[in-house]
């Protein structure tokens, strides 16, 4: 594989380069701290060095909330919605992003493949960036290196004075054509080390979730929960929606739309006649939790979180999902070691 | 290279959209239950297995998912038993014979018919649990040559609060059918038994090995019923229950009905007893 050298004068050069083939959407600076996906207007404007955005590019494919059929109430008739793939560019992506796509891809194919979903899916190319791990990220523990290369048409290594740049599949080589790039030969750098660690592998955490249904755990981060649902609003792995109904201010008809909806809330297993499923905060835990490192996990051997810290990072309660799994682990070798 | 391989734009579907159909029939049952039977368009047979549900929504209120309670030896429409409990049945219960609902599905697995031929067949359905049992209870009753004894036990908060009154007396006066019936709470005029619904098994009179049991209710019940067909002597791999939860897409997706592992949409409403004894969540 052919690696280029980026000087980092050069990035809006490759972005207007890129955009100038299709669609380009890239990090932009929100805030001191914030960070978002967004539509590239000036090349000048993405940024390449950041730690996380609130949302992951999910947001493209499985969107926020998103109209699935317009209805007439008069008729009684309605029209689905006419989704369109993204075909387009995600630029910048960190590799823990992309692992959750490939997690959603997963989920909205399986069973009942979701046309709204794998339409959007259609014609996107990825572009990947490295970053230094901060206070929050622990992908290395899920298996996702910040450098890996995997599932990206071009990725974007961060050298101190540019980027090493390789495209990776034949859509990647073609969107590079044109550009002048010259030749890195000197090899990638090593890679920052995480602040953050779950202390084992999927493949132990597995026989560890399995022991940890009446954890103290779950009790005790309830204190502390709110149940306020930012967790799952900004996990890239949560997928879960609700369904409603809009009618128009003249009364004549509406859409029906699906919204995000997170496992947090407690109207989440609410049904008809006042019954709550998951009524204790302590249950919902559990279920977010069990949802990332059990219950898919068991099916696929996969972790279904992708160490991007995101809940961690936001959570409203300063809850560490890495400080639970840490605990049912010790809790778990605690018992494995306790002598007869 | 995407690990977990997506299935290809050809393979995928419109998942939501619903077909309109007509609301036919509408029989006061209680207070607050309707039967409601629904034509889909051309006559179309929904093709469904006793146990299995639709989602059914009207434009501008929502959609909610729905247990069919009639079986599908009942061609050409379907029934719906709906107890009025939220504005979409608040508003069904308001809508006229002639006017269209949209409906999803069938969705679920219904019950495994297969388990259930030459068996014995021993119904526990408390007060609302009756809806989806009747599909089961018909069904069994128009193949009579497919299955054994059929042992019905219902169970109502009140004898107002009576599902299906007529059939009830139908399957009361059938010699075929041990039908057995009890109130919470009785009005002066009734002269059956009073009583929670538990108080009725233990004097069936079962043969526990052919004997296999579907049981549906509200959440309070599974524990007690369970209880006392163990008590009973029933095998637990003869016990089947239909579980309810909420539910906005009925395919795997929405995340909502999940107990544990388990999407009730997917590998339910109808369980295998012991394949759920281990869940905690779901009783």
């Amino acid at each position: 594989m052919v690696q280029f050298f980026l000087e980092s004068e050069r990035v809006t050069e490759l972005v207007t380069h890129l955009k100038g083939q299709k669609p380009v959407f890239a990090p932009h600076r929100k805030g001191r701290k914030s960070f978002a996906f967004e539509r590239v207007e000036d090349a000048a404007d993405v940024v390449l060095d950041y730690p996380r955005v609130m949302h992951s590019i999910r947001k493209f494919f499985l969107p926020p909330r998103e109209t699935l059929m317009t209805f007439d109430l008069a008729e009684n008739d309605f029209s689905t919605a006419d989704v369109q793939p993204s075909d387009a560019i995600f630029f910048g992506v960190h590799s823990y992003d992309l692992g959750a796509v490939h997690r959603l891809d997963y989920n909205l194919g399986k069973g009942h493949p979701e046309k709204n979903y794998i339409t959007r899916r259609q014609g996107a190319v990825f572009v990947g960036v490295s970053f230094e791990p901060d206070a929050y990220h622990f992908c290395g523990s899920v298996g996702i290196d910040p450098m890996d290369t995997s599932g990206f048409d071009i990725f974007l290594t961060k050298l101190l004075d540019g980027y090493i740049v390789e495209a990776l599949t034949e859509v990647g080589e073609q969107l590079l054509n044109g550009l002048d790039l010259p030749a890195h030969e000197a090899g990638k750098p090593a890679r920052g080390n995480f602040q953050q660690h779950i202390y084992l592998p999927q493949a132990k955490l597995n026989e560890v979730m399995a022991k940890s249904y009446d954890n103290p755990v779950w009790a005790e981060t309830a204190e502390k929960c709110v149940g306020c649902g930012t967790c799952n609003l900004v996990c890239p792995t949560c997928y879960c929606f609700n369904v409603e109904d809009t009618v128009n201010i003249q009364a004549t008809g509406g859409t029906r739309d699906r919204h995000w909806d997170g496992c947090m809330l407690r109207e989440f297993t609410g049904v008809a006649g006042g019954e709550v499923f998951r009524e204790h905060l302590a249950d919902r835990q559990r279920h977010r939790v069990f949802r990332k490192f059990k219950y898919i996990s068991d099916e696929t051997g996969q972790p279904w979180c992708v160490g991007c810290g995101r809940c961690t990072a936001y959570c409203t309660a300063g809850i560490s999902i890495v400080n639970i799994v840490n605990r049912l682990v010790g809790d778990y070798e605690k018992v494995a070691v306790t002598p007869i | 290279m995407n690990q977990f391989q997506m299935a290809s734009p050809t393979e995928a579907r419109d998942l939501y959209s619903p077909v309109m159909a007509v609301i036919s029939k509408v029989e006061k049952m209680t207070e607050l239950e309707n039967l409601y039977t629904v034509v889909l368009p051309d006559g179309a047979e929904l093709g469904h297995k006793p146990g299995q549900f639709i989602e059914l929504s009207i434009f501008g209120v929502g959609e909610a998912p729905f247990s069919i309670s009639s079986s599908p030896t009942h061609r050409g429409e379907f029934e719906l038993g709906i107890r009025r409990v939220g504005m979409l049945t608040e508003v069904l219960n308001r809508m006229e014979v002639g006017q269209k609902v949209g409906i999803r599905g069938p969705f679920g697995n219904g019950i495994d018919i297969e388990q259930f031929k030459g068996r014995d067949v021993l119904i526990v359905a408390g007060g609302i649990g009756l809806v989806p049992m009747r599909s089961i209870i018909n069904y069994v009753i128009d193949n009579p040559d497919d299955f054994g004894k059929l042992h019905i036990v219902y169970g109502s908060r009140t004898d107002e609060d009576l599902l299906f009154t007529e059939e009830l007396a139908r399957w009361e006066a059938d010699p075929k059918i041990d039908y057995h019936v009890t109130v919470d709470r009785g009005s002066l005029d009734w002269k059956g038994k009073t009583g929670v619904i538990t108080t009725l098994i233990p004097g069936l009179e079962l043969d526990l090995e052919k004997t296999v049991c579907c049981v549906c209710g509200p959440p309070i019940m599974y524990r007690f019923a369970l209880l006392a067909l163990k008590s009973k002597g029933l095998p637990e791999r003869n016990i089947f229950m239909s579980l309810e939860r909420r539910m906005k897409c009925g395919v795997g997706k929405c995340g909502h009905c999940q107990i544990n592992s388990t999407y009730v949409c997917q590998d339910g409403p109808v369980y295998h007893y012991p394949d759920i004894k281990s869940l905690q969540e779901a009783l």
